[in-house]
């Protein structure tokens, strides 16, 4: 190459290097911009929940770093988007030129995203409050409590505040209905609280029955005043304002909206432990709970669609089996924990979780009827479930496993369950016992039984939790059962008889007498006699 | 008098003693690009010198310190991301063209007698090149940062007699603490450098004097040669506005970011060091860490005394073409065993 | 050739000068203190900048204009010490050499007054209900839009009981549900 032809060359790369360093330039420009916010920044802010921001972020920072964290303050999901009301909706308020709402229910999540809150309203977790409160809470408004607000026993020393009447609903406001969802009101004018139920809303949401509406209490800057007990509230079956079911906050905690967070078993924990079902204990106990602890930095919680066998493979949550998507369903989450589940064992006898189209469990005994009526049976739960052990189990060992699992049920159920549900039933319809639930010690005795060591057992057996399905279960369930149940049973005829039930008390012994002489009960030489 | 005058009585230097000094004839084959390698490393070492000493003025070496302010130049500097990128992908071509470099002289025999000797520099360019990067991927305080530094001063420590003395010294102490980076510092912005320069100077002035090696088919081609100034220079520019190109479009287009910041309580899952390291990372996995060392010490043994090997061989059998036939087998052991260990996870 | 390669290494020394050359505090930040509320005419706050200085805020106005507003700072116009609030003898106080201030942060005592300089204003914005200040760059750098960059309001009466916040309005025994 000639001298001057190198010139050339060097000229023409001189003004390539130039070129690239425009790009460096331009690169560098397109930094500066984003930095003082002309472009879209990690965290957006958006500009009609600015205000909100900045003085939340003063009065209340633990709000604002949590949603400053989150993917939602990423995709510029501020304030604004999820607490806006509409003039018409019944909590509506006022604050600071925007009409907002505190409560944050399922309908304004369903905005963005509906496919999730619809599989939610139709779990059972949606139903949790319904539950309650169609129910007669008499254990916790009665027993625990008083429905009637009663006057104190003598004043409390240097709180004067509390000289007025005693709330006798605390226990079921804060009890149950923190895991159950509370049925959210506001004061009403008249004294009464102002809910759902007395909105009447419309599909949309709007309270329908003005008088009602014209009923709630505002404070001086014209916010609803909550009614006590009803909020705060992020019990999962949460009944709103707008007639909307549950509440995505209870495992999506706010502000921040983890995923991560609803992925591991502690979320499940905040309602799922304790002694009547102590899923989180029982899950801490089993292979699958050892392994996760030892593992969990191999979850890769962060993931996006956290797919079973994708994702991570390590260890089961219980999102893992009851909810979250796997490699062999597609990848498909639901948010209805329940169609996985083959056993229901929350009542005294257990059931085969045959549902019929709107996902209640099917009790009929008739064959025909039954099939008839079951629309999604227990083997389709099964079946489904399957499907999550297979990443790492055999299809043997899984029958295997099902196999211990169903002789465990179907034992409590025949020897103790059954028996006892016989022997309670007779006692009421005999007149022995009062219709008055716990006010008899037999009372407290069965639902132990049942409510608390018998559904132990049954979750230590479905979870592999050796302990809890004998010691804090089946062992407790037979001392409950031989040892107070059928003595307090015996002592109920006794009673009935000097009151002149002698007919009836003796039918019921006999009833006690026929179990006891089964072949399971025969070895009991105490009570043969 | 003039101001060339008052300047040459000032600085007596001739001007046509300076040409000669500086404009050797250069043989012909230099004509070509892959025989300008030896002039890359150095172009770009120049480069590290000058972007270093820009990171510098921002750069802390401390433990508390050094992530954050790296943060502080990739982030909120004016053109810190740029020069930072730069210093890296510069690093990275730097160690390229050495090997390359070293690949040529090796297959072409370049270092056969009487040139043994810029062989063994040359081997000693490379260590220092391979030094710095490794000290220079430690101050950035990141993860890798940090473990790389731990499992270096943990190969270190398994040397032989001197290794637990000689790993006490490069991180001041058992494990890593607060005097482990400034002593990185030093050694990556100082030490090396100034040994580089060095071994740079007595590299080039042994091979001045020998002059560049000649190849050709006849006696007459060998002859050939043509103009340093400015023939070859306008070659070595050319060279180096290309690398330039190279840098600015690498810094840009693969801009440097920021790794978690080192976690002393926790390794990550997985972890790799530069790409030029794979192969060490590779051999330490494969065998006991005594044996590896040894054995990694014994091949930069034979690296370093091959020139005398080969003449050694060639005494015995002058045809012997095993030197290029051992470069093959080396060059593809390290090509496989930088591969397995790139694609695997652990 | 040589304005070629004098346009693109200039260029890249360029970007090196600039690299060098400390980043400019052009701008400043707003940064938000309170709602208007938060300040009754006659009030003041102390207001802690992160990584900064405490400016006193105070309202001097009924309206709600950033004329009504003062927020001054706690740098002494002397020789750069910090001042402080002494309630007792109404006045900001210079450790240092004795300079003293009024409220309105004219200078009363020493040698600030002596030279009849001030205490230094941050410019006051006011939006909507919200007041700001624009504080130095520096005093917000790397904290970005996260909660670092968050003044504090230095609240020197303690708290003792309903009435001092707005948020602790006097507590109303709770209505009970009737059944």
């Amino acid at each position: 190459m000639s001298l001057t032809a190198k010139q050339v060359v060097i000229a023409l790369l001189g003004l390539l290097f130039l070129a690239s360093l425009v790009l460096v330039q331009y690169t560098e420009v397109m930094r500066r911009e984003e930095e003082a916010g002309l472009r879209q920044h990690k965290v957006a802010i958006p500009e009609s929940s600015k205000r909100c921001y900045e003085c939340h972020r003063q009065t209340n920072p633990g709000i604002a770093e949590h949603w400053i964290g989150s993917t939602h303050a990423q995709k510029g999901i501020g304030c604004i988007e999820c607490h806006e009301a509409a003039k018409t909706d019944a909590d509506a308020f006022v604050h600071e030129g925007y009409t907002i709402a505190t409560v944050v229910t399922p309908r304004d999540c369903a905005k963005c995203h509906p496919k999730e809150a619809d599989e939610f309203q139709n779990s059972h977790h949606a139903k949790a409050g319904n539950i309650l409160h169609s129910l007669d809470n008499f254990l916790a408004e009665t027993v625990e409590g008083s429905r009637v607000p009663f006057d104190p026993h003598s004043k409390t020393p240097g709180r004067p505040d509390l000289d007025g009447k005693v709330n006798g609903m605390a226990s079921a406001f804060t009890g149950c209905q923190q895991c159950h969802g509370s049925l959210v009101g506001f004061e009403g004018r008249d004294g009464k609280p102002v809910t759902s139920k007395d909105l009447k809303p419309d599909a949309e949401g709007r309270p329908t029955d003005l008088e009602a509406l014209a009923r709630i209490v505002k404070n001086a800057d014209g916010k609803p005043v909550f009614s006590a007990g009803s909020w705060p509230n992020t019990g999962i079956g949460r009944i709103k304002l707008d007639g909307s079911r549950g509440s995505c906050s209870a495992c999506h905690s706010r502000h921040d909206f983890s995923p991560r967070r609803a992925r591991q078993p502690e979320n499940c924990g905040k309602c799922h432990l304790g002694p009547d079902h102590p899923q989180k204990e029982i899950y801490d106990e089993s292979k699958h709970g050892i392994a996760y602890q030892d593992l969990k930095h191999k979850m890769n919680l962060d993931a996006k669609d956290w797919v079973l066998g994708q994702d991570y493979s390590a260890a089961p949550t219980c999102a893992t089996c009851h909810m979250s998507g796997h490699s062999k369903n597609g990848g498909v989450i639901t948010h209805d924990p329940g169609p996985r589940i083959s056993w229901a064992k929350w009542p005294p006898i257990s059931l085969v979780m045959g549902t019929d189209i709107n996902g209640k469990v099917v009790t009929e005994a008739d064959p025909a009827k039954r099939n008839e009526l079951v629309k999604d049976s227990w083997q389709d739960k099964r079946s489904r479930m399957t499907q999550v052990c297979q990443h790492c189990h055999t299809q043997d060992y899984i029958s295997a496993f099902y196999k211990q699992y169903d002789d465990f049920i179907q034992l409590y159920n025949e020897k103790f369950a059954k028996p006892g549900a016989q022997i309670m039933k007779e006692l009421g319809a005999k007149g022995l016992i009062t219709k008055t639930q716990f006010d008899e010690d037999i009372e407290w005795t069965w639902f132990y039984l049942w409510h608390h060591e018998g559904r132990r057992a049954r979750h230590g057996a479905s979870m592999m939790a050796p302990d809890y399905a004998h010691w804090h279960g089946m062992y407790e369930v037979a001392e409950r059962f031989y040892e107070e149940f059928i003595p307090q049973a015996r002592e109920h005829c006794e009673k009935g008889r000097a009151a002149g039930k002698a007919t009836e008390a003796d039918a019921v012994l006999a009833l006690i007498h026929e179990i006891l002489a089964r072949p399971e009960h025969a070895w009991h030489k105490g009570e043969a006699k | 008098m003039t101001a060339g005058a008052w300047l040459r009585e000032r600085f007596p230097v001739d001007g046509d003693q300076l040409r000669e000094l500086t404009n050797e004839p250069v043989p012909a084959h230099l004509k070509r690009w892959w025989f300008c390698l030896g002039g890359t490393p150095a172009y770009l070492f120049v480069v590290q010198i000058v972007t270093g000493i820009l990171l510098a003025f921002y750069y802390q070496a401390s433990e508390n310190g050094a992530y954050e302010s790296v943060r502080h130049i990739t982030e909120d500097v004016a053109y810190g991301w740029f020069l930072r990128g730069v210093h890296k992908w510069g690093a990275t071509l730097m160690v390229a063209s050495v090997i390359l470099h070293q690949m040529r002289v090796y297959f072409t025999g370049a270092y056969r007698k009487p040139r043994e000797l810029n062989w063994v520099v040359g081997m000693f360019l490379l260590l220092c090149t391979l030094m710095l990067g490794f000290t220079g991927y430690s101050l950035v305080g990141e993860q890798l940062s940090y473990w790389a530094a731990t499992v270096g001063a943990n190969i270190t420590n398994n040397v032989p007699v001197i290794g637990p003395t000689l790993g006490r010294l490069m991180i001041a102490g058992d494990q890593i603490n607060e005097q482990t980076l400034p002593r990185f510092f030093i050694l990556h912005g100082a030490v090396l450098p100034v040994a580089l320069i060095l071994l740079l100077f007595l590299h080039i002035t042994i091979l001045r004097l020998h002059g560049v090696t000649e190849f050709g088919a006849t006696e007459a081609e060998k002859k050939k040669t043509f103009d340093f100034f400015p023939d070859h220079f306008l070659t070595e520019l050319t060279i180096g506005l290309v690398l330039m190109i190279l840098l600015a479009v690498l810094a840009t287009v693969y801009p440097v970011t920021m790794g978690p910041p080192a976690d002393p309580l926790s390794t990550p899952e997985v972890i790799k060091p530069e790409w030029f390291f794979l192969v060490t990372f590779r051999w330490l996995k494969l065998m006991p860490i005594t044996a590896a060392i040894l054995s990694l010490g014994f091949i930069f043994f034979v690296m370093l005394v091959w020139p005398f090997v080969d003449a050694w061989i060639r005494r015995r059998r002058p045809a012997s073409e095993l030197s290029v036939l051992v470069g093959i087998l080396a060059v593809l052991a390290i090509i496989g065993l930088t591969t397995w260990e790139a694609l695997v996870d652990h | 050739m040589g304005a070629s390669l004098l346009a693109s290494y200039g260029t890249l020394g360029y970007f090196a000068t600039r690299f060098l050359y400390p980043k400019q505090d052009e701008e400043g930040a707003w940064l938000f203190v309170c709602t208007t509320k938060r300040l009754q005419p006659g009030d003041s706050l102390l207001f802690k900048i992160p990584k900064g200085e405490t400016v006193a805020i105070a309202r001097n106005g009924a309206g709600t204009g950033a004329s009504d507003f003062v927020a001054l700072s706690s740098t002494c116009p002397h020789l750069g010490c910090q001042v402080h609030w002494e309630a007792k003898n109404d006045r900001f106080f210079c450790p240092c050499h004795n300079g003293a201030f009024d409220r309105s942060g004219k200078a009363t005592e020493g040698p600030p007054a002596q030279a009849g300089t001030n205490l230094a204003q941050y410019e006051l914005r006011v939006d909507g209900d919200l007041i700001y200040i624009r504080v130095p760059s520096s005093a917000l750098a790397n904290s970005g839009v996260g909660p670092d960059a968050r003044g504090v309001i230095v609240d020197p009466v303690a708290i003792r009981g309903p009435g001092h916040d707005p948020c602790l309005a006097p507590r109303v025994p709770s209505p009970t549900r009737e059944v």
